[in-house]
């Protein structure tokens, strides 16, 4: 497993008169880390969205790992972390998980929720229901849950908000140690953070998309001044 | 089959947990029974009887609305059906368990509110169990069938509730005629006539083909 | 412009003239129309009745294809043929509903009836009813068009059925004798058939503006977004 690459060429999408995204190209490697940053409303979610192959694109179009386009195809291959947990409140961390791994054809999900489980230090939680859990342990159970089918790309939108910071620390981990092996998108508003994690950025803004070296995410200065720039035409 | 099989699970798992929709489903079915032998006009003349069949299919219809508009319930909480829709298997799949757990809800319902319905009404319904619960079951398929796929695209309107029965109901009809025809002859008694039976199996038929087909379009974004 | 919208936009002038020849031909047929023996003047509901429903059953065909040719193509023209062709079919379709009675009382005495072709008409104008409703109450252009083309198709595929399901039910007693055993008597087929002609030119008529108008209406919109996305920025 050594992740996905992703390929998007002129992805856009459009809510009815409203463009959330406009035409965006966007290159990453495979087992890179990429970071997609801007405010809020700039369509971040609407690309992590696209990416996991929740919706079609309105224009243009994205391939994950060469799969050319095909959903279908593309869902075994990705996991992804939204801003909700898409867990069930009645069932436990380990019922959902096993759903989870059942979902998506995980040969022994048993065993694999059993590994995941422990691996977030959620052996204490395990069996209890989902519902009653802080919004710190059910993020750790909805990472374990995208984990479930060992995706070859991982996308988590916003993962960091609203986790304690032993939990942060411990998704920090996760990022680092999965790189490499699987590509990994995912979007924050912590600059810094992002700079930490990431390979490449991704600077969204209304819609418009523009990539960052690196070093421009850990330069205040040089991120203001990208944020000033127009965007590139697509090609 | 596995995703039919987990998506089957996880729906009466989470039923066993509260119980709430087939509790809700079942009251409902008795209340309306009930409520029925009280519309009823005093002293049962024979021609009113008539109508018994078609009563208890509106009961059996009406709870299943009920029961339906809430299948998809959990999936709004937490962004679940975002869950639903990464699953890279084909999604009539996930449409298949749906409906089965929703079938094994209205089959329990069916069966106590016919209890209900034959001490209310002093119908004998010993003799025909047999077949009737074979059209029960018929005619359960054909509600439950376009309801799952109907829920989940009502679930995703505005006044949902009121969408549901909006969307599934003038679509009922062969259904409902046909079991309601089917149910009548049985209780006249009367052996089973072919007619309505066959009308339930093409109309389940056409209906789970064109739900499982659509379903793909409907989980979508 | 997608080329159904131009193909729609370029017939509303044909048709219309068309439709404005055809008028007043067809309403001096139907006064030149010999008096039918038994039913008198009320049988001359028969020039407006059936070739309404003609224009019925063709608005929901096209409604349900349109719709399934937008699933397949994903392109926004063919939800605007459904749409348009739903709200000009309902219209045919109540016409058929209110003249159906006029003509039941004016022949048996009774407003209504329970026979084949009515209650499966007045079924129809109930499915053409929660298709606008849906299509009112979904939020999002591209949901409403997935959803509403979903709704179309099963509505569509429960015309046979419905037809066999009220069959079943006795439903074929009262309704005149179908047309093709001859019982127009002469000197009524010119005006019946032309009236069907005259009906389905109305019908593509109001067709052909209605989906004008909501191209119109869609790139109002589209244009009114994108202004405003460029006001947000100050340029």
């Amino acid at each position: 497993m050594s992740g996905a690459a992703i390929e998007a060429r002129g992805l856009a999408r459009r809510f009815g008169p409203v463009v959330a995204l406009h035409p965006l190209d966007l290159d990453v490697p495979a087992g890179r880390v990429l970071a997609v940053v801007g405010p809020n409303g700039a369509g971040k979610s609407t690309l992590i969205r696209l990416l996991a192959g929740l919706g079609r694109p309105s224009a243009g179009r994205v391939a994950i790992g060469g799969d050319g386009g095909d959903r279908r195809a593309r869902r075994a291959r990705v996991g992804l972390v939204a801003h909700a947990t898409l867990l069930y409140p009645p069932l436990t961390a380990r019922e959902n998980l096993i759903f989870a791994g059942r979902l998506f054809g995980v040969a022994d999900p048993s065993r694999r929720a059993g590994e995941l489980l422990e691996r977030f230090e959620l052996g204490a939680v395990a069996e209890r229901r989902v519902g009653g859990f802080s919004r710190g342990t059910a993020q750790r159970v909805a990472i374990a849950r995208a984990l479930m089918h060992e995706p070859a790309l991982l996308l988590l939108d916003e993962p960091f908000t609203g986790l304690d910071p032993r939990a942060a620390a411990l998704l920090e981990a996760l990022v680092r140690s999965l790189a490499g092996r699987h590509t990994v998108v995912f979007t924050s508003h912590d600059l810094p953070l992002a700079a930490r994690l990431a390979d490449q950025g991704l600077l969204l803004v209304g819609g418009r998309g523009r990539p960052l070296e690196r070093a421009v995410l850990a330069d205040p200065a040089a991120l203001a001044a990208a944020i000033g720039q127009p965007a590139a035409e697509p090609r | 089959m596995t995703v039919l099989l987990a998506v089957l699970w996880k729906d009466l798992l989470v039923e066993w947990r509260s119980r709430d929709r087939i509790a809700a489903m079942g009251v409902f079915a008795v209340l309306v029974v009930v409520i029925f032998q009280f519309a009823a006009p005093p002293g049962s003349a024979p021609e009113s009887r008539g109508h018994l069949p078609g009563l208890l299919w509106v009961a059996w219809v009406f709870s299943a609305v009920l029961g339906l508009n809430r299948s998809f319930a959990l999936e709004l909480e937490n962004d679940a059906w975002a869950g639903l829709a990464l699953a890279p298997a084909e999604r009539g799949w996930i449409y298949l368990g749906k409906v089965l757990a929703s079938l094994a809800l209205l089959g329990a319902v069916q069966l106590v509110s016919a209890i209900a319905f034959a001490l209310a009404f002093d119908v004998p319904l010993g003799g025909v169990a047999g077949p009737l619960a074979a059209v029960a079951a018929l005619g359960a398929v054909g509600v439950t069938a376009l309801g799952t796929l109907f829920a989940a695209v009502a679930a995703r309107t505005q006044y949902r509730e009121v969408m549901l029965p909006l969307l599934l109901l003038p679509l009922l009809v062969p259904v409902l005629l046909g079991a309601v025809r089917a149910t009548a002859a049985l209780l006249e008694p009367q052996p089973l006539p072919w007619p309505p039976i066959r009308l339930l199996l093409v109309t389940d038929a056409v209906f789970l083909i064109v739900s499982f087909v659509c379903f793909e379009y409907v989980l979508d974004e | 412009m997608s080329k159904l919208d131009s193909l729609a936009a370029r017939a509303v002038l044909p048709t219309g003239i068309l439709l404005a020849i055809a008028t007043p031909i067809w309403l001096w047929l139907v006064l030149q129309a010999p008096l039918d023996s038994v039913q008198g003047v009320v049988q001359k509901i028969v020039y407006v009745h059936p070739p309404c429903a003609f224009a019925a059953y063709l608005g929901f065909a096209c409604t349900a294809i349109g719709g399934a040719l937008y699933l397949w193509r994903r392109d926004e023209a063919w939800d605007r043929f459904a749409a348009s062709s739903a709200e000009v079919g309902v219209l045919f379709c109540a016409l058929v509903i209110a003249t159906g009675p006029l003509w039941a009382r004016g022949t048996w005495g009774r407003w209504w009836s329970w026979d084949l072709r009515l209650t499966l008409t007045l079924l129809l104008f109930l499915v053409y009813l929660s298709y606008l409703l849906l299509r009112g109450f979904t939020e999002g252009n591209e949901r409403t068009a997935r959803f509403a083309a979903v709704y179309g198709i099963a509505g569509l595929a429960i015309i046979p059925l419905n037809y066999f399901a009220i069959e079943l039910a006795g439903g074929r007693s009262i309704h005149p004798e179908n047309l093709q055993r001859g019982s127009l008597g002469a000197g009524m087929r010119a005006p019946f058939w032309f009236g069907v002609l005259t009906a389905l030119l109305a019908f593509a008529h109001l067709l052909a503006r209605r989906i004008e108008l909501a191209w119109l209406g869609d790139r109002a919109a589209r244009d009114a977004a994108a202004a405003e996305e460029a006001a947000s920025w100050g340029t």
